[in-house]
Order: structure tokens, then sequence, then C-alpha cells
């Protein structure tokens, strides 16, 4: 059952996606989430859609995959959005409620918020799981070290925070897996996760947290003494096995991007002066 | 006959008297749907009478764990049919509780699944989810860490975290035994023990199912205690049962087992070198005592 955690999970490949750099993926990946908040019209959405449909279709991921990672999540963000609605007010002063009880007033603008928002945070999920999807742990690992590499003149360790990183993400199957383990080992003297109230399956996590956390120092204190006795010292110079170098495939996926978010920018920064085109501020 | 009957009988295979484990054409794929599918298992089919020993090796990866599981349901029935202590676990809702009370289950490295405060919870822990009463849970809870040789008066109220690795295995088995299942299944219960656990762990299992008559199933990777102890072997490859055999049968085709990977025990290999040169010794002779007993008898009935 934990084995459909898809947030960090890679689905291996070779595609387009797949071979770019991950530096490169990466601070486009930051480009995208910002500006995605600049999107203010469905139909500039449509447009945000359309490319991240292809950047799917690019990555040879299964739609299927990609969505995976919005179910765990979507009571959340359903939550979230219902909520905008009960907040906002309308576009205008002069804008008469839809619907009114007591105190709390539904705006048809309202609900124009809260279908954006609801929107934009499944985008943020999704545009965030391509780049999981399509990049190994250590890659994405090396990235960030890379890209933090200019913090070192102010004395932040950037390769200690890489290696924390990179030992959180390798952590997660192997606790998955114990989880899993546990669950199973507990199930079979006839623990019960299913039944009763609140409380009663609250302890029933107990004989599971209780393990994995004693299994978590243990498989911790392994690998400190491991690493020690390998001698391993994060400061000095370190090399990697494989370096990163930037191809064609990085130039393009850039350029792409980086024009589309101009154009999102552009009409961001002249919404209110194309007044004629209306439909492209619904 | 109504038509309800008749799918029914057509689906239900009829499960020999004295069978604990009855497996027929059972089949199981992981990640089905998705590009990742593998068949873990392949029509298999395997009948366990009660009171066996039964030995299952194979390579990693061969289906052997996944068989296990489902035999108190951990893992539901895919395709095919299985049948555990009579009950149906290809049907939609087994009773689970029943049937968990009945099928003791040691995973790998069962001292990780210790958790409560002191031994004695711990131990008492299945006895109380199958709602045994107090009184009667500590008694059980008494008798199984004996059981396990340990003192019960001495460790009931210490923390199972503060105990060593051997204790800790003994006190996890216990956690099992306690129950008094009728079918015991091992994965691997003597993997990461020194010598004399692992000795300990297997007289003891031994005496489970010679005096009380429990069906044993094990998995291990040590082909030494499997020929030594079990009275048949099970061998699993590519998710199909290849060989089902008693031991002595089973490793007389050296070639074979090596072509699997598995190694061939230290006892068969004498004995099997000893056939060569025309001596052979009763099927039964499998431990080192018995092979000394056997050689030593012929040897007093000169040119028998």
């Amino acid at each position: 059952m934990l084995r459909d955690v898809t947030f960090g999970q890679y689905y291996p490949g070779n595609s387009f996606v797949h071979r770019m750099d991950a530096r490169i993926k990466l601070v486009l990946t930051l480009l995208f989430m910002v500006g995605i908040f600049f999107v203010q019209s469905f139909a500039v959405f449509g447009f945000v859609t359309v490319f991240l449909l292809a950047v799917i279709f690019i990555s040879q991921v299964p739609l299927r995959s990609v969505l995976r990672s919005v179910k765990g999540i979507v009571v959340l963000l359903v939550l979230t959005a219902v909520l905008n609605v009960f907040f906002a007010k309308g576009a205008t002063p002069a804008e008469q409620p839809l619907w009114s009880w007591w105190k709390i007033e539904i705006y048809a603008n309202g609900l124009k918020q809260a279908a954006k928002i609801f929107l934009r945070l499944v985008y943020l999920v999704i545009g965030s799981s391509v780049l999981t999807l399509t990049t190994t742990p250590v890659d994405l690992t090396h990235a960030v070290e890379s890209l933090l590499k200019p913090l070192r003149v102010i004395k932040f360790p950037v390769h200690e925070f890489a290696l924390i990183m990179s030992l959180t993400l390798s952590f997660i199957p192997s606790l998955i897996e114990e989880t899993d383990r546990i669950i199973r080992a507990q199930k079979a003297r006839g623990a019960d996760f299913d039944t009763g109230g609140l409380i009663k399956r609250a302890k029933a996590f107990v004989p599971i947290l209780i393990p994995l956390l004693v299994g978590g120092f243990r498989r911790a204190e392994e690998l400190a003494n491991a690493m020690n006795s390998r001698c391993y010292e994060g400061a000095t110079k370190r090399t990697c096995m494989r370096v990163m170098k930037l191809g064609w495939r990085d130039y393009v996926a850039a350029f792409v991007t980086v024009a589309f978010f101009a154009g999102i920018f552009v009409l961001y920064a002249m919404r209110g002066s194309w007044g004629g085109v209306t439909w492209l501020y619904f | 006959m109504s038509r309800a009957d008749k799918v029914k009988a057509v689906v239900t295979p009829d499960v020999p008297q004295n069978a604990a484990i009855f497996a027929q054409d059972l089949n199981f794929v992981y990640n089905a749907k998705s590009n990742f599918a593998k068949q873990a298992l392949s029509h298999i089919d395997l009948t366990v009478n009660k009171g066996e020993f039964v030995a299952i090796v194979g390579h990693t990866g061969s289906g052997k764990t996944t068989f296990v599981q489902h035999l108190n349901a951990l893992i539901r029935v895919q395709s095919g049919y299985l049948n555990v202590l009579g009950a149906d676990l290809s049907a939609r809702k087994p009773d689970l509780k029943a049937l968990r009370r009945q099928v003791g289950m040691v995973f790998q490295y069962p001292e990780y699944q210790l958790f409560a405060d002191t031994v004695l919870e711990d131990v008492c822990f299945g006895l109380k989810n199958f709602g045994v009463d107090k009184d009667q849970r500590e008694q059980m809870a008494q008798d199984a860490l004996q059981l396990v040789g340990l003192d019960f008066d001495q460790i009931k109220s210490k923390s199972p975290f503060d105990l060593s690795g051997g204790e800790k295995r003994r006190v996890a088995l216990a956690g099992v035994l306690a129950m008094k299942p009728q079918i015991l299944v091992m994965d691997e219960p003597t993997a990461g023990l020194d010598p004399q656990g692992k000795a300990e762990v297997l007289s003891l299992v031994r005496s489970l199912n010679q005096q009380q008559g429990v069906t044993v199933l094990m998995v291990s990777h040590d082909m030494n205690e499997v020929y030594e102890n079990a009275d048949r072997v099970v061998v699993f490859r590519n998710g199909e049962v290849a060989f089902d055999m008693p031991p002595r049968q089973l490793f007389r085709n050296e070639a074979e087992i090596e072509a699997m990977n598995l190694e061939v025990p230290a006892m068969a290999a004498f004995c099997n070198e000893l056939e060569r040169h025309g001596v052979v010794l009763p099927d039964s002779c499998r431990t080192v005592d018995e092979v000394f007993a056997a050689v030593k008898a012929l040897r007093e009935v000169p040119n028998a």
C-alpha cells in the first residue's frame, strides 16, 4: 500500500527531458513555479496546460504516474480552494453576492479565484513531480550542490547541505520498505489498523512507529560508522564521478521555457492595457 | 443445482483431507498495471500436509517470500485457489483474525518488530489482539518465553531494546509462538545468528514439529540446515515450483542444484561421494551423527 507514494520517485526513461542537465531542469522548474503565479486568467492557464502537457508528452512519463502525485494531496488542495470561496469579496464593490447566509457571502469572483488557486496549486505539484520523475535523486542533489556553489563565499557549507539532502532522499525508499515490513509483521500478530475509533486507531500505530524510529536511528548510526571507517571528510576537495555538462537539449529547453514565461510576464505586465482582447483576461 | 452452485463447483477444487496448505494454480503479479509489472508466482501447485516440515529454497526474487505471505493473507490471492487449514483464501472475505492466529509468521529479522516497554507486553501483543484474557495471556507468554529458553521472571519486565541480539530474536519468536499456531511460517529464522544460536532455533522448531505436531514452513538460504531438518524441500525458480521432493533425493542431482546457484550441503556431497563408491546409506541418514552411525554399522557387518 505504501508503494504508491510517487513523490520523489524516479520513472526510468531515456527521453529528451530525462537526458537534460539536472541543473537546467531544476532552474526551469523554479521558473515555472514562479511564473505560474503571474498567470491571472483562464485563457493563460490554457496556454500553461498545453505547455505542461507537451513537456509530459516529451518526457514519455505516463500521465497517470504524473497525476498520482496530485492524488495524494487533492483533499488539501480542494480544502484550500473551498476556503477561498468564503473569504473572497467581489471584484468591484458593486458586485452582488451570488448567495448569502448570515455573514457568509459567496461571489462569482470568489468562485473564479478559488478555481484559479486550485489550478495553480495542482500545476505546482505536477511541475515539480515532472522534475522528480525524470531526474534521479542523485542527479538532483548534484544539481543543488552545483547551483549553491556561489554561497561558499559566505562560508555556507554547500557540500554538507547537499549530503544531508542526498541522505534524506536515499533514506526515504528504505524507510518505506521497512514500514511496509513492520506493518506486515504486526498484522501477522493480529494488529488491526482499520477498525475502531480515532483514539484506538492512533494507538494502533504505536507498534509501527516505535520499531520504525528505532530502526531509523540504527540505520543512521550504521551509516555514520560506515562513512567514518572510510575516512569520509566533507570539506576536503571532492570530485564527481559524473561531471555535468550542458548540451544542445539544455539550450533548446531553456530557450523555449524562458520565451514562454517571458510571454506570460508580458501579458501580466500589460494587463489592463489590452482592453479589447477580453477573452485573454477572463 | 442452481447456476451459482455450478459456477462455484467449477472453481473450488477438492482439498485433500490431511492438507494444511493447498494451493492450486496460484498466480501473483506485482504492479500489475504498470510498466514494472513482474510475475512473482506462476501456476503454483503445492500441498503441505499437517505435521510436515517443509523447507522452501530458491534464489532471491524466485517468489518464495511472496508465496509464504499468501499463507496468512498478508498478500491476497490474485488468481488461483488457496486453502489454509480449511479456510478458502480465494474467497472475497476470509476470516483474517482466525487465520492469522492459526498461522504464525516469523519474518526476516523479527527482532526489528519489537516495540513495547517490556518483554512481557511485547510477547502478549498478539494474544491481546486475538482477544485472550489477561490472566491467560500471562501464562501463555510465560510458556512461550520458556519454550525459547529464556528465564521468564528475569526477563519479563526488561525493555526489549536492552537485550542482546540473540535474546531479541528469541523474544520476537516467543511473540509468535505464544499464540500456539498450528502452522509456523518462518522466513530465514536463523539469518544473522551465530552457530550456537542457529542450532538452538532449529532444535526448537524441530521439537515443535515433532512433539506438538506443528506444521512448519521454513524459507532458508542455508542448504545444510534445510538438508538436515526438512522432510521435504520445495525449490522455487522464477516464480515456479522447480522441484518438490525429500532432501536426500533432491541433493543427489548435484549438477542441477549447482545450475540453480544453490549449494550442495556438505553431508549430501559426502553421501553422494559414498554412493559413487558403492556405499549406499538409508535416505533418512542426513546429519553427521546419523551418517557416522550408519557407516559404523556397515563396518561391523563385514561384506554384508
